[in-house]
């Protein structure tokens, strides 16, 4: 009986395993079979695993392979004012407005889907997205994972503190000495490093705002279109304030906006004709004004 | 009044719309998971040396790595390989989280059933033998129900650990009770920089624990015809 027993576990467990492995199967099968209908030309719907399996032919076309599933899935994060959603549940926004546009422009129609930050390459190039567009802020390591757009938007950080002890923090060059929380990988940890800070990484630059009112951090730094949001009158953190915008301190430029694509993806070349486009026939800026973006906006 | 406001309903309908994600999550890892596990202790306890190797193999890794890894290992490794994507949209990511709870959950609820079948004293079998069953008889109406009663005690712990490992899932962004709680922090729907939302998420954890530990005791009491 325990023979039996175990033989119809090993069964069952060969049976689980050849289930785990059975939609690699399926992708070897449809290989062969996209193998043939290329010869063959192209059929119009392939499906889901399929187009992932042609990822060697998507990487010389990224835009050849959007256009042929239809849809431009944009990941984002809720994000007021470049992507949030409407009463109704429709993304709205700087970005999003901007990501609709393109995909028409495209012929597709965009899917806007949430992602966990933090984890924005691996969904790049896993395809389960096929850009991130919200509000991201160039620099070299964005640029090393991604193929990043021509910019569009202008930023800064800034040093956000509670609000009766602003006073001390005007005019200040030099961070030394204090605790800064600063969202991990972000912009606003580079520059409160370079400005001698003792910096306390966390997830989000929601959570800084936490340690700042908390009394555990001295001060945060964040984007300032998200101070703008979060900080001051009617939120939780009415007690906190922005003081320093810290690319002025460093002397830098202020930062700026791009959109991401898969490296290597020719979606970006196909963006930054649209944005040049969409710049010269007005729809940019009168796009940008609808939320209070007109200063920022890169027209040019 | 604070519990009709404008904000507290929005936050509420928000909180609601995650934890039924979190309840969807929950009952889908329960129902394969539970069978799974059998499935799996029969693995570690067969006779057949390599099978029984290879599951506790297995059984080392599952509960030797974190589940959040799992979680990540699970939805963005197969689309990195290319050998295949979940989807980018929310369906996606629930199948992918689901497939990482119940293989996680699986392989603890194993060594649990083990603990359970292995704890039927020999006396049980033999008197079974006594009486003429069949080996088949004696595992399924001897062993096995006798095995249920030992293992609610430990289950239960487990489940009510699942209830709370949910919120594991936003580290893929499946958009759970705490995801939509961490969500006004930063800005949701027009209210930005709300801590209590996150803190309120507590209360659906406790209530939903609540009803579970109810459950779960009024079972052991019913198989306490045993003793």
């Amino acid at each position: 009986m325990k023979k039996r027993i175990a033989l119809a576990a090993a069964l069952m467990m060969a049976l689980s395993l050849a289930a785990c492995g059975g939609s690699k199967e399926e992708t070897t099968a449809a290989q062969t079979e996209a193998a043939q209908t290329e010869a063959a030309e192209t059929e119009a719907a392939q499906a889901e695993s399929e187009a992932a399996e042609e990822t060697e032919a998507a990487a010389e076309s990224d835009l050849a392979y959007v256009k042929d599933k239809g849809t431009l899935v944009v990941g984002i994060t809720n994000f007021e004012p470049m992507d949030y959603p409407d009463a109704d549940g429709n993304w709205i926004g700087f970005d999003a407005d901007m990501a609709n546009a393109f995909a028409e422009s495209l012929g597709v129609t965009a899917e806007f889907i949430e992602i966990n930050w933090d984890y924005k390459v691996m969904e790049l190039d896993g395809q389960n997205i096929d850009c991130v567009w919200n509000g991201m802020t160039i620099n070299d390591e964005v640029k090393a994972a991604m193929e990043v757009s021509e910019p569009y938007c202008e930023n800064a950080q800034v040093l956000v503190v509670p609000a009766e002890k602003a006073a001390e923090f005007e005019g200040l060059t030099d961070l030394s000495g204090l605790n800064v929380a600063v969202e991990s990988g972000s912009a606003g940890e580079d520059a409160a490093l370079a400005l001698g800070a003792a910096t306390v990484p966390v997830q989000t630059q929601a959570d800084t705002l936490m340690e700042v009112a908390a009394g555990t951090s001295d001060a945060a730094v964040i984007d300032l279109l998200m101070a703008g949001a979060m900080v001051g009158e009617g939120t939780s953190y009415e007690d906190l304030t922005f003081v320093l915008n810290l690319n002025e301190a460093q002397g830098l430029p202020s930062e700026e906006y791009g959109v991401g694509f898969r490296k290597g993806s020719d979606l970006a070349e196909a963006f930054n004709e649209f944005y040049a486009e969409k710049v010269s026939d007005g729809t940019v800026l009168e796009i940008a004004t609808t939320y209070g973006l007109q200063d920022a906006v890169i027209l040019e | 009044m604070f519990f009709t406001s404008d904000e507290f309903l929005t936050v509420a309908a928000a909180l609601n719309t995650g934890f039924v994600k979190t309840l969807q999550l929950f009952f889908v890892t329960l129902i394969g998971a539970l069978p799974l596990g059998l499935i799996i202790s029969f693995g570690s306890m067969s006779r057949f040396t390599p099978l029984r190797f290879l599951t506790k193999a297995l059984v080392w890794v599952i509960r030797g790595t974190p589940l959040i890894l799992q979680i990540i290992i699970i939805y963005y490794v197969p689309g990195i390989m290319k050998l295949f994507t979940w989807g980018g949209g929310e369906t996606g990511r629930f199948t992918a989280v689901s497939v990482a709870f119940i293989i996680n959950y699986a392989f603890y609820f194993s060594e649990i059933y083990r603990g359970g079948i292995q704890g039927v004293p020999i006396g049980q079998q033999e008197a079974g033998e006594v009486l003429g069953m069949t080996p088949s008889q004696i595992f399924f109406k001897v062993k096995l129900l006798q095995m249920v009663k030992r293992i609610v005690p430990p289950m239960s712990n487990e489940v009510i650990t699942l209830v709370k490992d949910t919120s594991l899932a936003r580290v893929i962004a499946l958009q759970e009770v705490i995801w939509m709680g961490e969500s006004f922090m930063k800005g949701n729907q027009g209210y930005a920089g709300l801590i209590w939302p996150l803190f309120f998420t507590a209360v659906y954890y406790l209530i939903f624990s609540g009803i579970v530990t109810v459950l779960l005791t009024m079972l052991e009491k019913k198989l306490e015809f045993f003793r």
